[in-house]
């Protein structure tokens, strides 16, 4: 394993493949920092380049910008108080007041350091786990995948901040949509009502690209409204003197908590669609239980900001692990990446890593190298990233819109998936306008083949239903499911509870 | 009877599942699959009905339950701006419609400098060379980059041949 991994590693320090790598990562930095960009807008931006290259130099770049976009979110976390990625939330709570008491150098390069140790924590796990876990997946028949999948979607429905109706809707609208088209089996046209145009079904990536970048990207410029155009004020830090030897000492002189921060960012980076704002949250709430100055949390204490960004970070090689040991996304940045896999027509899976070994180690390796990438970056481009946060969204918008056009057309050269992008465009900011989570939708949109594959195999091999609750991993995938939407209405229930007692309050 | 933004959705939502509903089912079965082409879509769009349903009505008991809001309430919200998402809207349609007409080339710089001025109106000369930078500069770097080197044949224009 260690000799594919070197393998791996050597393979991406070619210049083929550390070039996209590079850009990669300094394109997550930048998207990171910049105020309601997200981590996945940039990998969308990044998507059309991908199309031309070599499956891993395309899939080096993506993971580039996933690494390099969740610590490039602590920049504006630390230097104004507002996270440049959601994932760097609870870095706000304590590197923006240690920021504002004459230290943004420290907060900033606490964040930095603890990202790169919190995610070389966490590529030891993406290494040495994802083949057991692989070799779970692998002892799974259709009855098990159908109800891993369904599994996802309940966690995720749940997990949907509105309400569970709407994360559950959300997800039947992304299931719908995969239906249009041909059926799987025996190519029987669906809803197509004899049009050509969608005839062969909606293209993921168009609808994906659609549906998320123009939710995004019109919410932005709605909010022109109230500040007149700028993602955020222009930057202008003086960083005080400060040692990177001794803020590394600093996280180094509590092993416990960057490797618990580690751990919790990994198994909420595995868990489907959880995504890396709960890990931070999560992480940064264990680490003030387990201090001993959990007064001094939310005032500029450096375990706030250590676990805060080792988690997030971690946070990716936990999906990382569970789109390549089980073929499902673990949040929107990976869905598109499978979708980029799929263009390539590498099939994520179990079957991943004993078959495209290559590729998989190379990913490995693409991951572990985009940390020291990322640390460079941030040593070198720090001015030029704080000059680039002041950027204007009226010069924004129309360049991401234009690369969103390219990564839509670019596909297969055709306008067809360019209006498939305008279609569902509208439609996804309608859907947020309506309060619908969309998440869910695009977990949906991406496993709704698999799930109508695995149900009608399961069936096919023996049309005993009840063996979706009988067989033991199957049943308790299912079993699993109804809990989480349980708990999601008792977590609901108890809310409305508590509002409503606060309402009486007075 | 009320109804708030969530029972709207919902009625929409439970209107299109059965709409579809009855073409689910009246696809036609292959005597080689046990289940027909019909039954998948049949159970998410009876299972999207149902949660549909479920949300008209969760709205109209919390419209019921809900106090009529106060008139100042309107003014407390963010000041959204709802027009020029619709102008941008339109600029993106105009765009995508024009692009095989008219062509990449041309189109991507008029869609760069449409768009920015719609959202921002330059105000000095070093804004409005700014915004011709960028749309001649975005325009030429995602030509030269796509076409030369990622070997994508980018729209040609119908009307103008280039």
């Amino acid at each position: 394993m260690l000799e594919l991994l070197g393998a791996g590693i050597l393979t991406v320090l070619q210049w083929k493949y550390m070039v996209p790598l590079l850009i990669g990562t300094f394109a997550g930095v930048i998207g990171g920092s910049l105020p309601g960009f997200t981590i996945t807008l940039t990998v969308i931006v990044i998507l059309p380049f991908t199309y031309g290259l070599d499956p891993l130099a395309g899939l080096a770049a993506m993971t580039g910008v996933y690494v390099g976009g969740s610590t490039g979110g602590l920049i504006t976390a630390c230097l104004i108080g507002i996270p440049g990625t959601p994932s760097a939330i609870a870095t706000t709570f304590d590197g923006f007041p240690m920021a504002r008491n004459g230290e943004p150098g420290r907060a900033i390069w606490l964040g930095v350091w603890a990202s790169v140790w919190g995610g070389l924590l966490g590529a030891l796990f993406l290494v040495f786990l994802t083949g057991p876990l692989a070799a779970i997946a692998l002892e799974f028949g259709p009855w098990e995948y159908f109800s891993l999948f369904v599994l996802a979607m309940a966690m995720v429905a749940g997990l949907a901040e509105s309400s569970l109706l709407k994360g559950l809707i959300s997800t039947a609208i992304g299931l719908l949509i995969t239906v249009i088209g041909t059926d799987p089996i025996a190519s029987v046209p669906r809803f197509t009502f004899g049009s050509a145009f969608i005839g062969g079904g909606f293209p993921f990536l168009p609808v994906l690209i659609g549906i998320f970048a123009f939710a995004q990207i019109m919410t932005d410029i709605e909010k022109m409204g109230d500040r007149g155009g700028n993602t955020s004020g222009p930057l202008r830090a003086t960083f005080e003197r400060f040692s990177h030897l001794k803020i590394n000492w600093e996280i180094f002189r509590q092993p416990f908590l960057l490797l618990w921060s580690t751990i919790v960012g990994l198994i909420i980076g595995i868990l489907p669609a959880i995504g890396g704002s709960a890990s931070s949250v999560m992480a940064y709430d264990q680490a003030k239980k387990f201090s001993k100055t959990p007064e001094k949390f939310g005032k500029g204490h450096p375990e706030g900001i250590i676990a805060s960004e080792a988690s997030n970070n971690a946070n990716v090689s936990g999906s990382l692990m569970t789109i390549m040991a089980f073929g499902i996304p673990g949040d929107a940045v990976t869905a598109v990446m499978l979708g980029a896999m799929t263009i390539h027509g590498i099939q994520s899976g179990p079957l991943f890593v004993s078959q495209n070994p290559g590729l998989a180690y190379g990913i490995y390796g693409a991951y572990i190298l985009a940390h020291p990438l990322m640390l460079v970056i941030c040593w070198a481009a720090m001015p030029l990233m704080l000059r680039l946060t002041s950027v204007r969204l009226a010069v924004l918008a129309p360049v991401v819109m234009v690369l969103c056009v390219m990564g839509a057309y670019a596909l297969n050269n055709t306008m067809q998936s360019v209006y498939v992008l305008l279609i569902f465009g509208v439609f996804g900011y309608g859907l947020v306008k309506m309060g619908f989570p969309l998440a869910p939708l695009i977990l949906g949109l991406i496993l709704g083949d698999q799930i109508e594959i695995n149900l009608i195999r399961a069936i096919m091999t023996d049309d005993n239903p009840w063996l979706f609750l009988t067989r033991p991993i199957s049943g308790g995938l299912l079993a699993a499911a109804l809990l989480s939407v349980v708990l999601a209405v008792w977590q609901h229930l108890r809310h409305q509870k508590r509002v409503a007692e606060e309402d009486t309050d007075f | 009877m009320r109804l708030g933004r969530d029972g709207i959705a919902g009625l929409i939502g439970l209107a299109v599942a059965l709409l579809l509903l009855p073409h689910a089912f009246g696809l036609p079965r292959l005597p080689i699959v046990p289940i027909g082409p019909g039954f998948y879509p049949a159970l998410v769009l009876t299972f999207m009905a149902v949660t549909c349903a479920m949300l008209v009505l969760q709205d109209v008991i919390a419209q019921r339950r809900a106090p009529i809001a106060a008139p100042q309430a309107a003014t407390e919200q963010p000041k959204r701006a709802y027009g020029l998402v619709a102008a941008s809207f339109v600029v993106v349609a105009a765009y995508i419609a024009l692009l095989p007409l008219i062509g990449f080339r041309i189109g991507t710089v008029l869609f760069l400098a449409v768009f920015q001025l719609v959202l921002d109106r330059p105000r000095s000369l070093r804004q409005w060379a700014l915004l011709a930078a960028l749309a001649v500069g975005t325009s030429a770097v995602t030509y030269v980059v796509f076409e030369k080197y990622l070997s994508v044949l980018l729209p040609r224009g119908t009307w103008t041949g280039w």
